[in-house]
């Protein structure tokens, strides 16, 4: 930076009120402010979708379920064996096996289908975050429903609960065999991932064996890990210890193109409001380019008294974009502020079926504020350098000549 | 020879008409010169300073500054208006939010100068044409003798080797253009300082040791 440039830039920021806050600034900063705070709202309010489906999909689904690839259960022996082996290494925070079968629950004359989950005795930690109420480790016919289950069979904690299972399989000339009991329903699930609340029954291990009518074996063996970015590996590598009687099924198998669906989306929203500070930045040209008009006898006498033109360009941008770049930052926490807001308010809750949660909220990361910044400052500035053309076409002469 | 204009011609064509405001102008500056140009008004006398001070440029005809061919368009000519030449127009032209100080600094910040040197070459100069109690006052709080005086000062801010004034004193009432005309001569007695004037006052323009007029676009020496 050269001598002159730098001490123009110290007068601003020495005398910020005389140099920056001037009344010529206001709309520019008012439209960086605005759409630098929508921008934000929609990346954090986006990011924390993302982040918040992703926990639930990751707490939904086990990081690995390893199963039979014949689809039989999974014999005591055959679980013994998974269990021994997956367990080796201390990656593996929990490593439950369990039955999950497709049934309906019934109160009165409402039936809905739902997934029965069942753990062995005192293995509720993967899913008591989510028990809302009641309580986690359930006892024998006691069961744990989802909060939208129960909205939707008109049920609530406390009451009992009847649960079908038609033995498809068996079918008689007698009709569908049908084992049916009754559950007193000792806990309320509720994850925000809707695809789940509206289903899930969760049961101890006896009861629904008795239910499915059979004595032992397991579905799969679920197993959560410190990493979960790690479970596609250590699926791979479960599998080619285990050989090909089994399947190991990592959770981004079913997670995985949703969540790239909805990064996408995000950035999408990002791009789409980029375009609203690009508006803003009409009037950080005009704002530039009235400047030049009214300065333009001080930049007259600079070329005068030999400034290039160059300096004079910087001069200018160092100005306009000091108050740019806090304009952006205000508008970065303008974006903040309004996020809390929406995540505040409740005249409007997402549409759990549409959007797979009910639950809107914002997440702020230091890598988008930072992308936010970079990109709207980028935008800023090149509105800024876009006017500047004109002092090469200002007539010094005929400046200096017309002032009386 | 510090500055030399040879054979100057400019025309400007208007709507319907063509003003022929210099022909064949030439004009040789040398150290220690005090030059003045007296012309009627419209004559061309602005015209010829500001193709002397690569401001403008000529349709046909040289300058050499320092030896060699400049244009007002080159790329070194900002560094030859900052280096070697001042200028001192009818209109101060301060820049109103600096102070007599930081203004008088400006083109020596422009040479690459540090701010200290700068102000404290500035505060000298201020000092030498009597306005060391001023320096801190901004433009608007300076009377017009006082004003012109700061601009001086700004103009010999890098020690120039010509200064170029356009009507220095044209504003001032007779006071105050003394008291500028008094510090033109002193400047250019004491410190051997060049200056080329451009002004309506005969009167002064009698005192300087080469006088030229300005007529139907041809410079004419008046005082040999
Ligand atoms: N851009 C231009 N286009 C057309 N004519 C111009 C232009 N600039 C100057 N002129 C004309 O050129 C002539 C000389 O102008 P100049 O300013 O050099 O005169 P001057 O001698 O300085 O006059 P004054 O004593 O009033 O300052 C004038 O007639 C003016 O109208
Ligand atoms: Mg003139």
């Amino acid at each position: 930076m050269e001598r002159l440039e730098y001490f123009f830039l110290k007068r601003y920021l020495k005398a910020p009120k005389r140099n920056l806050f001037r009344f010529s600034f206001v709309f520019m900063v008012l439209g960086i402010m605005l759409s630098v705070g929508i921008l934000s709202a929609g990346l954090h309010l986006f990011q924390g979708y993302e982040s918040t489906l992703k926990r639930l999909l990751l707490d939904s689904f086990a990081h690995i379920g390893i199963s039979s690839s014949t689809g039989s259960l999974l014999s005591e022996e055959q679980t013994a064996l998974i269990l021994a082996l997956a367990t080796e290494k201390d990656d593996v925070v929990s490593c439950v096996p369990m039955l999950n079968f497709q049934l309906m629950a019934q109160s009165g004359d409402k039936i809905r289908a739902a997934g029965l989950k069942a753990y062995p005795e005192d293995n509720y930690q993967s899913y008591a975050p989510y028990v809302i109420a009641g309580k986690p480790n359930i006892r024998e016919s006691e069961v744990i429903v989802g909060h939208y289950l129960l909205q939707e069979l008109g049920l609530a904690l406390g009451d009992s609960i009847n649960l079908n299972y038609p033995r498809l399989d068996q079918i008689t000339p007698l009709g569908i065999p049908n084992a049916q009991f009754n559950y007193r329903i000792a806990g309320v699930y509720r994850s925000g991932y809707y695809e789940n609340d509206r289903s899930i029954v969760i049961s101890s291990i006896a009861d629904a064996r008795e239910l499915m009518m059979n004595t032992g074996g397991y579905s799969k063996i679920e197993i959560h890990l410190q990493d979960p970015e790690q479970a596609a590996l250590r699926s791979r590598d479960l599998v080619s210890v285990l050989g090909y009687d089994y399947v190991a099924i990592p959770w981004n198998y079913y997670a995985e193109s949703l969540l790239r669906l909805v990064a996408m989306e995000k950035w999408l929203i990002f791009i789409v409001f980029s375009f609203l500070v690009l508006i803003a930045g009409i009037n950080v040209i005009s704002t530039v380019s009235t400047i030049i008009i009214d300065q333009k006898t001080e930049i007259a006498v600079l070329k005068t008294l030999g400034a290039n033109t160059r300096s004079i360009r910087r001069m200018l941008i160092f100005r306009v974009g000091l108050v740019g770049i806090l304009a952006v930052l205000a508008g970065q926490v303008f974006g903040a502020l309004l996020s809390w807001l929406v995540e505040k308010q409740t005249f409007y809750q997402l549409k759990g079926d549409v959007y797979f949660i009910d639950t809107l909220g914002a997440q702020i990361t230091l890598p988008n504020l930072a992308i936010i910044f970079l990109v709207a400052s980028l935008l800023v500035f090149v509105c800024i350098l876009i006017p500047l053309r004109q002092i090469e076409r200002l007539q010094i002469i005929e400046i200096i000549r017309n002032k009386h | 020879m510090i500055l030399s204009a040879k054979h100057l011609s400019k025309t400007y064509i208007d709507s319907d008409q063509t003003i022929k405001v210099l022909i064949d102008a030439s004009l040789d500056v040398e150290r220690g010169d005090l030059i003045c140009i007296t012309g009627k008004s419209g004559c061309g006398k602005s015209t010829m300073l500001h193709i002397m001070g690569l401001l403008d440029a000529p349709d046909s005809g040289e300058l050499h500054i320092g030896g060699k061919v400049v244009h007002s368009n080159s790329a070194e000519a900002p560094a030859i208006r900052n280096r070697d030449l001042g200028f001192v127009f009818q209109f101060h032209y301060l820049i109103e939010d600096l102070s007599a100080l930081e203004n008088v600094a400006l083109p020596m910040l422009i040479a690459g100068k540090s701010e200290a040197q700068a102000k404290a070459r500035a505060k000298q100069l201020l000092a030498v044409l009597g306005l060391a109690e001023r320096i801190n006052r901004y433009p608007n709080q300076l009377s017009g003798g006082e004003q012109q005086r700061v601009s001086l000062a700004r103009a010999l801010a890098n020690e120039p080797k010509l200064v170029l004034a356009d009507e220095p004193t044209g504003n001032l009432d007779p006071a105050h253009s003394n008291e500028v005309w008094e510090m033109i001569r002193s400047l250019n007695r004491d410190l051997n300082q060049a200056f080329v004037v451009v002004t309506h006052d005969v009167e002064a323009a009698q005192k300087a040791n080469k006088s030229f007029e300005l007529i139907d676009g041809k410079l004419l020496r008046i005082d040999a």
